[in-house]
This record gives structure tokens, sequence and C-alpha cells, in this order.
């Protein structure tokens, strides 16, 4: 047991610290505050404020009124809702998986040692930094228009092109092969997850008498599972979100036909085209939703094939 | 070296931290112009951004102590900023007013009566006039340009093809034109662009029926035969050939650079002529008014204005130089000597008759037109109500729809009309 005395210079060595460690935290709380102040003024409130529109009727213009669950209720009614929903999960469907196994095969290739590889890794990344921007979907609307690169390529070798974008069975193919295109961003992360596979797993794989096939199956898969996980998250997240290019590729109206009705871009037809931002809100909630349902799923089922090596 | 305290450090950090929250509380480039400065927004391409851009310049000389904020933005990028900053009541001092908007921004109380204007100078306008610029019996927006319907046909390709459109045709006469200019022209050319989904013409159309596009108390004005029979008649100039087919005009509506050197014909609007044409400077081109149908009614014409308005945010004391900014815009052949009549024929009938003297043949042949319609007798024609500013997209989705074959035509029409009143239902 310790006396009074004794513990004295203890508690004040205490007080000290916690003085210290105060100072400390303020400062490091001080450098931190620009990024929480605009953490609450730019995310936090207008998604609480987004909330609480979803359940009113709010036009822009005059003041929102409260409607409970009626925009809820009117998405259930709605037809081009039930349109974007399902033209979003095809693109996602489809493009996400077209996607990754492109990146990962030129990430597979890439690590083969090629001379010059930076030069190749920046051009194939380049894509990703322009992919969803206007100026790339405008490209892709040349190239694929009707007097389009893709046309006048088939035309010389004698076949008669079609209306890419303008035949509601193939626009959305376009856009997903635009979406495609953008594959240098995974594929960064591909090449910097296979530079970290440990080259003794391949040499004893080698030495059990493995192919190059069987390697690529028991080792690189395997191994490559936490990385492969990542962008089938980060990918999905991302063309759930899509918009540009559907905005751009259809003059802003999804067509034709509502083919490339993205579900952003309803969102965006409700609340900038129609003033309908109480509706267009509940849409955006609907959307993260089923986005979290998603990835919750996507972390459920991880389990049962993402490898992490522990 | 100078240390820097801690308490310094802090108290520095915390200040530009204060700093950077009182700034953003200022809000970016949203204020009404200060008392010398006027905030002007607009639409349109880089050639009118430029062209305005210098009559700018030149109106502040002009015009002591004035200085013009230009808030430019493409057509659909105008509307999405006007509706946030509607919402932030941040809306330019003087603005353009879109179309399928001008009674949704009134119906929100946007306008500053032009009463309160004191130098605005409209002695030049006859009163009819006046009154048909007038929103529900109020002067709160000044119509600064006149555009009518017609038809822009190629005159070179007619004289090549030695055809020549009739001025005065039905809408059955200008069928049988198309389709046999379309089977016999000698460079398979089409004789019309797909322009089913040409509003102007849409309406010019109904108003020879007897119907409207608006009634006046913001409803539908027009029926679903109304509708439907206006479909029908693309539909089958389209089945027959006479049109450019939607793959080959890139879309419903027609893209000018991909059609323009293909066919011998679009529907459109007057001014259209002043910014196409230079795009295919080979060509030469020539304006019609649309068929005429045989039992039209008599006052069918009627002028389309754009409008614009003085904001009601706009600060008291910048409203003496808002109204020159309007009177620059409107009484001053200057003006539209730098920026062309690309928003179409000047509503101020003296600056019309000045503007003949310094206008390009294009110019001329809008003029022509306007003056034609402007001179006819006219039924009174009624703005967009709330709600039906996407009526133009619905309409998109139909013409698609029917030319795709999924859904018949009387059935379109009615959904189309369904779609509209609802949206201008929910508006309410």
């Amino acid at each position: 047991m310790t006396t009074p005395l004794a513990a004295a210079p203890a508690v004040a060595q205490r007080a000290t610290a916690r003085r210290t460690r105060w100072r400390d935290e303020l400062v490091a709380h001080t450098f931190m505050l620009p990024w929480l102040l605009g953490l609450v003024a730019i995310t936090a409130l207008p998604m609480l404020a987004s909330l609480y529109l979803a359940f009113t009727d709010y036009s822009v213009l005059s003041s929102p009124e409260f409607t409970g669950v009626h925009n809820f209720v009117r998405m259930a009614q709605d037809p081009r809702f039930w349109t974007s929903l399902r033209v979003t999960f095809v693109y996602v469907f489809f493009s996400v998986p077209l996607q990754l196994v492109f990146a990962l095969v030129l990430a597979l290739v890439l690590n083969t040692g090629l001379r010059g590889l930076t030069i190749y890794r920046s051009a194939y990344y380049l894509p990703s930094l322009l992919g969803t921007s206007v100026a790339v979907a405008v490209l892709w609307r040349q190239i694929f228009g009707n007097d389009g690169l893709i046309n006048q390529g088939l035309a010389l070798i004698g076949i008669q092109g079609t209306s890419w974008l303008q035949d509601p069975s193939l626009a959305l193919t376009t856009l997903v092969a635009l979406n495609v295109w953008t594959f240098g961003s995974p594929m960064v992360i591909f090449l910097a997850g296979l530079r970290q596979i440990p080259e003794e797993l391949y040499e004893a794989a080698r030495i059990d008498g493995a192919s190059s096939l069987r390697q690529f199956r028991s080792v690189t898969v395997p191994m490559l599972t936490p990385i492969i996980f990542f962008n089938v998250i980060l990918q999905t997240i991302g063309a759930f979100q899509s918009f540009t290019q559907a905005h751009v590729v259809s003059a802003g109206t999804g067509g034709p036909r509502d083919s490339t009705l993205f579900y952003t871009l309803y969102i965006y037809q409700q609340a900038f085209v129609n003033f309908d931002m109480g509706y267009a809100a509940a849409l955006g909630w609907v959307l993260l939703v089923i986005i979290a349902l998603i990835t919750a799923l996507h972390f459920a089922l991880s389990r049962y094939w993402v490898f992490y090596g522990d | 070296m100078h240390k820097i305290s801690r308490r310094a450090l802090l108290g520095g950090v915390l200040g530009a931290a204060g700093l950077v929250g009182l700034s953003a509380c200022a809000g970016v480039g949203g204020r009404s112009g200060t008392a010398s400065t006027v905030r002007y927004a607009m639409w349109g391409n880089n050639v009118r951004q430029q062209n305005y851009q210098q009559a700018f310049t030149e109106m502040q000389q002009a015009v002591q102590g004035l200085t013009i904020a230009l808030e430019f933005a493409e057509y659909t990028a105008f509307q999405e900023r006007m509706t946030t900053q509607m919402a932030a009541g941040t809306v330019a001092d003087v603005f353009w007013v879109p179309s399928p908007n001008v009674m949704t921004y009134y119906a929100n109380d946007l306008y500053r009566p032009l009463s309160q204007i004191e130098n605005l100078d409209l002695s030049d306008y006859p009163a009819e006039d006046l009154t048909g610029f007038e929103l529900d019996g109020q002067l709160n927006t000044l119509p600064f340009a006149i555009f009518v319907p017609v038809v822009r046909y190629n005159a070179t390709f007619a004289e090549q093809d030695g055809v020549e459109p009739p001025a005065d045709w039905t809408w059955q006469t200008l069928a049988e034109f198309a389709k046999d200019y379309s089977a016999n022209n000698s460079q398979g050319r089409k004789a019309l662009a797909n322009s089913a989904d040409t509003d102007l013409g849409f309406e010019y159309w109904l108003r020879q029926r007897g119907e409207q596009l608006w009634t006046q108390d913001g409803k539908v004005g027009f029926t679903q035969d109304g509708l439907a029979s206006w479909l029908d008649y693309w539909e089958d100039l389209r089945k027959a050939g006479a049109t450019t087919t939607l793959s080959e005009q890139d879309g419903v509506t027609a893209d000018w650079p991909t059609i323009g050197d293909r066919v011998l014909m679009v529907f459109g609007n007057s001014n259209h002529i002043i910014d196409d044409a230079p795009q295919f400077p080979d060509y030469r081109f020539a304006l019609r008014h649309p068929p005429v149908a045989a039992d039209a009614t008599a006052d069918f014409r009627y002028l389309y204005y754009p409008r614009m308005a003085i904001s009601q945010n706009a600060a008291d004391e910048t409203l003496e130089l808002a109204g020159q900014v309007l009177n620059y815009c409107v009484n001053r052949v200057e003006m539209l000597k730098t920026v062309g009549l690309t928003m179409g024929a000047p509503t101020n009938p003296r600056v019309a008759g000045e503007m003949e003297q310094f206008a390009s043949p294009d110019e001329k042949e809008t003029l022509r037109v306007v003056a034609e319609d402007r001179a006819a007798p006219r039924a009174p024609r009624f703005e967009a109500p709330a709600g039906s500013g996407s009526w133009r997209t619905t309409m998109t989705r139909t013409i698609e729809d029917i030319a795709l074959g999924n859904t018949p035509v009387p059935a379109a029409a009615g959904a189309m009309i369904t779609e509209i009143n609802d949206a201008i239902a929910r508006a309410q």
C-alpha cells in the first residue's frame, strides 16, 4: 500500500501526462477541423437534409411539404423507376465482371516483366482518368454514331454498320463497352496485388510440377482474392453511380426508349428537369440502400471465397 | 529562425478555419450584383457567348458606370444552374427565361414587375404587342426576340434537283412532294428530316386544328386525336421513306451536322438558319412557312418569344442599371450588329427595320418570315404551365416508342398526355 506522500508525485506525473495528451489531441483535432467542418457541412448535413426531403413534396422553388412515405409508394407505381432499376442492374451485372476480367488479364500480361512497363501502365491507366468525363462520352458518341469510327471500319470490310446508339437493344452495350474500356484503375490495383504474391509459392508449385494454368488457378487467384474482392466492391459501387456516360450519350434523355436510363440519370431528371426534388431525394436513398445491401451481400459471401492467408 | 509558439500556431489555424467558414457562408459567385455590376445569365453555344461578351463590352462603354458579369451556360446546364440558384435565392439580376419554365418561374415569384423599372423604354412597341408580352395580365418579362416555325430548305439542292418547294402548300401537298422527291432525286437525298419532335411545328399544326399547346388556365390544350394526327403524319412520311430514319439523323431530334447535307428540308425555328447555315458554307438555304391545312382556322399563326427578366433578388440600387441593360438589348441595333439574329428577329419594330440594312441574306430570311407572321392575325398563345417543363422529353420518348413499333400511335398519344397531365398536377 502506498502512502499519500509517496503517491503525490505519481498523481502529478499522471496529471502532466494527461495535460500533454490533451494538448496533443487538441493540436490534432485543430488540424482536422477543416476536414471535420467539411464533413459536417458538405456531407453529413446535406445527407440529413435529403433524408428529410425524401419524405416531402419539394419542388426546389417552394417550401417542402411533409408527405410521409408518399414518394416511396409512388416509386412502386412508377414504371420509369423500375426501368431505370433494370437498366442499372443489367449495366452493373455485365460491365463490372467484364471490366475486372479484362483488367486482370492485362495485369497478368504486364506482370510478366515486359520492357517499358511504366509506359504501358500509364497508357492503360489513362482511360480510367478520362472514362467518366464528358469528353470521352462525347468521343464515344462519335465512335458509335451512325457515321462513326466503328461503322466506317465495318464498311471497309463490306459489313453494313448498325445504329449502335439509336437501337435500344445495343445502346446499353456501348455503355458497357465504355466502362470496360476504363479498366486501368482496377488493373493497377491487380498489378500491385500480383507483385505482392511471394515468388516462393510459384517456385514450390513449379517443383511440384504445376503447369502455368495450375499455378494461376491454385496460387495467383487465391492469393489475389482480397484484391479481387476490393475491386469488385469499388467497381460495383462505381457502376451503380454511373451517370455522365448515359447523360452525354443519350443527351440526357436515357433514350432510345429508356434503354440507357441509368438510375442516377433518372434521379437527375426528377430533380433538375421536373423540379421534383423530394422524389429525387427518395430515389437517392433507395439507391443508397440498394448499394449498401449489395455491398453487405458481397461481404457475407466473401468468407466463402476470399483468402486472407491467415 | 523565428520560432512559432504552439499558442500562436493554434491561433493561426483557428483563425484560418474561421475565415474559411465565413467565406463559405458568403457563398460563391451567387450574390446579387453590386451597385454598378449587373449579373446577366444566358445560354447558348461558344459563338454566341463570344458575341454577347463582345456586345457587353460595347455596352459597358456606352453605359456610364456599368459592369456586366456574364453568367453563361449551355441550355440544359443553364436550367440546372437556375434551379439551384432559385433554391439558394441567388438568381442573376437579368436572366433569360427558358420557355418551358416561363410559368414555373412566374409561379415561384421570380420576376420583378417591369413597371418597377422606371427607365425602361418601351415607347417603340405598339400597345397590342405589349399586351401580348404579358403573363397573367402583367408585364414581368420582356421578350427580346421573335421566332416562328418554318421549313428551311437547301436552295442549292433544290436548284440541282430542279425542284422548288411551293410557297403555298398544304400538309397534303408537302407529303406528296416529299415522297416524290425522296423516291426520285438522283442523289439519294431525303426530302425531310424526321421533325416529329419540333415543338413549334407541332403547335402550328394544333392551332390550325383549333387546338392549342397550352390553355390559359395552365392545362394541356390539345386532344389525343390532335396529337395522334401529328404523329401519324410523320409516321406516314417515315414509313414512305420521305424522311431520314431516327438512326440516320442520330435520334429523334435530327442532328443538323449529321443530316445537313443529306436532306432537302427540315422543320425548325426561323432563327436556326443563323447558326445552322454556316455549318454548310457551300450551300444556300432559304425559309418557307410551314404548310397550312385547307380547313385551318384563320388566326392560327403565332409568335414565339424568348424572354428575359429581372430577378426579384436584384438589389434595388441595381434596377436602374438593369433597366439600361434591357434598353440596350432591345432598343439598340448596335446590340444586334454584334450578336446577330441568333435568337430571332427583334421584338422592337423600329430595331427590326434598322436591322434590315445590316442583315446578311440568312438574317433577311429570318426577318422576312417573322414580319409576315407578325402581320397576320393571331389568336392568343399561352406559355407552358408549371410542371410541364419535361414535356419535350416525354414527346421524344413517345416518338421513339412509335418509330420502334412498340406502341400504336393512339395509345402512345394518350400515354403522353397522361404523363404531362400528371406532371402538371404534381406541380400544383
